[in-house]
């Protein structure tokens, strides 16, 4: 395991002023902020950044992005979550989807999507878990048979988040059934339109009363061979493969940073910090200094992606310990303002206060559990 | 990390490998002092690494010199390196006097201290009671900032003429009293403090190097619990195949990289001088690290880490004195913060964002 210490360079310091200069006339003063990469989903704000070249950096040029290395990936993606942009329609299609495309994908599926997803137009969603298969994914029971031209699917997939607003999903099922002593073999990735014959796609409101989560159940859903993901069978190795390094981001570690800046603003800020407490300013000192550290840590991973290595350990560290301070940071603004939660009040720091406890729980779940990632950086660090 | 950096690194860990076992460390505990290892220390400069050699140093910078404390943590080094070069050199250096042969020392500047100086040219004198000097006793000199006159000095005070009161931290190393009853002190002993070397100065350059120790204390420290795991075996299979022990091994090696990074974020920046920000973060977060890893590293290793021979106490302790030292992980997040809440909220991600800066 090595984090190696990483300074930005001018070029990447330049992008940076950039997208905050257009973040700034973007997200007018005193607009509420999204928390959080799945914060607000707002189709219109996710072109108009494609338009700037902000989406799809990881996809080459000849695909309709921009072949930007990781670290640029990096900066854009922090300065967009801590001002708290909504970025939900395109994100999960720019992190996970595209990379997984342009790597797994045949030359037509690239074709067909790639330049879309750049575009900032066409949205992803995850269809891994099911109603008994959560960190045990390889269990998942959906199946697919063949039939000619294609295959027909059957199965329920649930927690599918923006199922109901986005394109497409890419379900994990199996195409054979597991052999002697693998589970992992038979199982392959699927493109499937999220409205298409036989697709149901039902709300499961979110604890916080939103619709984020759905149900969505496919019965006998034709899905024609060229929409395979990658090659058949080989769906375990792509779900785990090492784009699993590429989720270490500043999503990780960023989705309650305007709650922080919300409350310095309407509390120790105030007239130039001249109310501040002592144990205000412990706080306020302390989420900072572990934010900074934090942030080193994450950006080391992007610089060594770019290096071609391989971080799993490192980016399995960052998800872990950056989710958890996502947490610790609602915890201890609750414990300063010692106020009742409404999620109605009149205080944007409260409002978002009250936002952020109804789903911090999420932020250590989601995209795997903090066990199952102890596990994965336990092993590493034992070689 | 340059390859001069490297290599300083290497060397040194190849002088502490050879002459700072656990078992010396062990064996220095009754004097917390190996004079074998100083000596082997300053016959390779290392002690002034990072005083210009213009000022009788050893160059380099001081990233260079944290680099060294993190090995000096590392080996649990019973020697006042960090006192040595980026404190007390750093501070002769500047106000060109003299570095010493033997060990040299600082008076960090408590609220309790008293120091007069008097006199002038030919004349000086001192008057001071300083507390919780590290190594106080065994320096040859101690460095003293000095107001008079309006104005403040760099005093290199000579131990000969002091009287010393023992006392120790957690790890047993030296944090003497020091007093000096009015004795005349020679001209090359006293200089003006040239400007950016007062106390405050000295207090982000003692953090520094403190987290700089702790940081490689933090980094030994989990290699230790990873590889004791991984040999203690309980109901059948080594204790480092429980989940819950995979727990504690995981939050060890986040906290140390978390203080790496942030001391060399630090220390890097440190162009010549450190910044308050920089240093506020990576005290705070380090001294954080310190206490988190010592619970559980201490949990993991079960009796066996309870023990005053084994290697884990001899780091724990240290990480326990280090954390308060020059500043406690409350003190410099309240400093930290107070500055925050006064640039106020817009500034905030600003001065989150930047890490390291290109040179
Ligand atoms: C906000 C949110 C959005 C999501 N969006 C999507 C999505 O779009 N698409 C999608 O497919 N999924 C999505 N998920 C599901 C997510 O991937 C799962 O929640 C996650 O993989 C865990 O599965 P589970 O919830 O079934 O918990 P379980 O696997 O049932 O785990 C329950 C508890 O047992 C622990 N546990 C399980 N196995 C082990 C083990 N081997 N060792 C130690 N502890 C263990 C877990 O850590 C957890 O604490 C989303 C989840 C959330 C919270």
């Amino acid at each position: 395991m090595h984090f190696a210490v990483t300074s930005l360079t001018a070029a990447e310091e330049a992008l940076r002023a950039e997208v905050r200069e257009f973040l700034a006339a973007e997200l007018p003063a005193g607009s509420r902020p999204a928390l959080g990469f799945a914060g607000r989903h707002a189709p219109e704000f996710s072109r108009k950044l494609a338009a700037r070249g902000w989406v799809g950096m990881a996809i080459p040029p000849e695909y309709g992005g921009h072949g930007r290395s990781a670290v640029d990936r990096f900066v854009v993606a922090e300065e967009l979550l801590a001002a708290g942009a909504p970025i939900g329609a395109h994100f999960v299609a720019d992190r996970q989807t595209g990379p997984t495309l342009l790597q797994f994908g045949t030359e037509e599926q690239r074709r067909r999507f790639l330049p879309g997803i750049a575009a900032g137009e066409i949205y992803f969603s995850l269809g891994m878990s099911e109603p008994d298969s959560g960190s045990d994914l390889a269990s998942v029971r959906t199946r697919a048979t063949r039939v000619e031209g294609g295959w027909r699917v059957t199965g329920t997939k649930v927690w599918t988040s923006e199922a109901h607003r986005n394109h497409w999903f890419a379900v994990l099922c199996r195409t054979s059934p597991p052999e002697e002593g693998s589970k992992h073999a038979g199982l392959s990735q699927l493109i499937v339109d999220l409205h298409a014959d036989g697709v149901r796609v039902s709300p499961i409101p979110y604890l916080d009363g939103s619709h984020h989560f759905n149900e969505v159940a496919l019965e006998d859903v034709f899905v024609p061979d060229e929409m395979v993901l990658g090659e058949l069978g080989s769906g375990w190795q792509q779900v785990t493969s090492e784009l699993a390094y590429e989720r270490s981001g500043p999503d990780r570690w960023l989705s309650t940073f305007p709650l922080l800046r919300e409350w310095l603003r309407e509390g120790p800020g105030r007239d130039a910090g001249k109310h501040a407490t002592d144990d205000e300013a412990v706080v306020l000192g302390r989420l900072a200094s572990r934010y900074r550290a934090i942030r080193q840590m994450s950006l080391s991973v992007a610089r060594a992606l770019d290096a071609g290595e391989a971080p799993a350990v490192e980016a399995a560290l960052v998800k872990e310990i950056g989710t958890r301070f996502e947490q610790e940071v609602v915890e201890a603004l609750r414990a300063a303002v010692e106020t009742e939660l409404d999620a109605g009040s009149a205080s944007l720091f409260e409002a978002l206060l009250a936002e952020a406890v109804l789903t911090a729980p999420s932020y250590t779940l989601r995209g795997g559990t903090n066990e199952i990632l102890r596990g994965v950086a336990a092993k590493g660090l034992g070689r | 990390m340059s390859d001069d950096r490297s290599m300083l690194v290497e060397v040194a860990t190849g002088l502490f490998g050879d002459l700072c076992t656990p078992e010396d460390v062990v064996a220095a505990e009754g004097s917390g002092w190996s004079a074998r290892l100083w000596d082997a220390l300053a016959e390779s400069g290392f002690p002034y690494v990072s005083v210009p050699e213009e000022a009788g140093g050893s160059g380099g910078d001081v990233a260079d010199a944290c680099a060294l404390l993190a090995v000096a943590g590392r080996f649990a080094a019973p020697v006042p390196l960090a006192e040595a070069g980026l404190l007390g050199g750093w501070a002769l250096g500047a106000a060109g006097l003299e570095l010493p042969e033997g060990p040299l020392s600082v008076a960090v500047g408590r609220p309790d201290d008293t120091v007069s100086l008097t006199g002038g040219p030919g004349s000086w004198s001192l008057s001071a009671r300083v507390h919780r000097v590290p190594w106080g006793g065994r320096a040859e000199r101690v460095v003293l900032l000095a107001p008079s006159g309006g104005s403040t000095y760099v005093v290199s005070a000579p131990t000969s003429s002091a009287s010393v009161t023992p006392g120790r931290n957690l790890a047993d190393e030296p944090r003497d009293t020091l007093t000096w009853d009015g004795g005349a002190l020679p001209d090359d002993a006293v200089a003006e403090a040239p400007p950016g070397v007062h106390a405050d100065a000295l207090r982000l350059r003692g953090a520094l190097a403190r987290a700089a120790l702790i940081s490689g204390a933090l980094a030994r420290v989990s290699d230790l619990t990873v590889r004791y795991t991984g040999e203690r075996h309980q109901f059948g299979r080594p204790v480092a195949r429980f989940q819950a022990v995979q727990a504690h091994l995981v939050t060890i090696a986040e906290e140390a990289q978390l203080a790496q990074l942030a001391v060399q974020v630090a220390a890097g920046n440190a162009r010549p001088d450190p910044s308050f920000a920089d240093v506020a973060s990576a005290k705070a977060v380090a001294s954080e690290a310190a206490t988190t890893a010592a619970r559980h590293s201490h949990q993991a290793h079960g009796a066996i880490g309870m023990t005053k021979e084994y290697e884990l106490g001899q780091l724990s302790r240290r990480l326990w004195s280090w954390r308060d030292e020059f500043g406690s992980e409350r003190w410099w997040n309240r400093e930290l913060g107070r500055r925050l809440a006064e640039a106020g909220a817009d500034e905030l991600w600003p001065r989150i964002s930047t890490g390291l800066v290109t040179a």
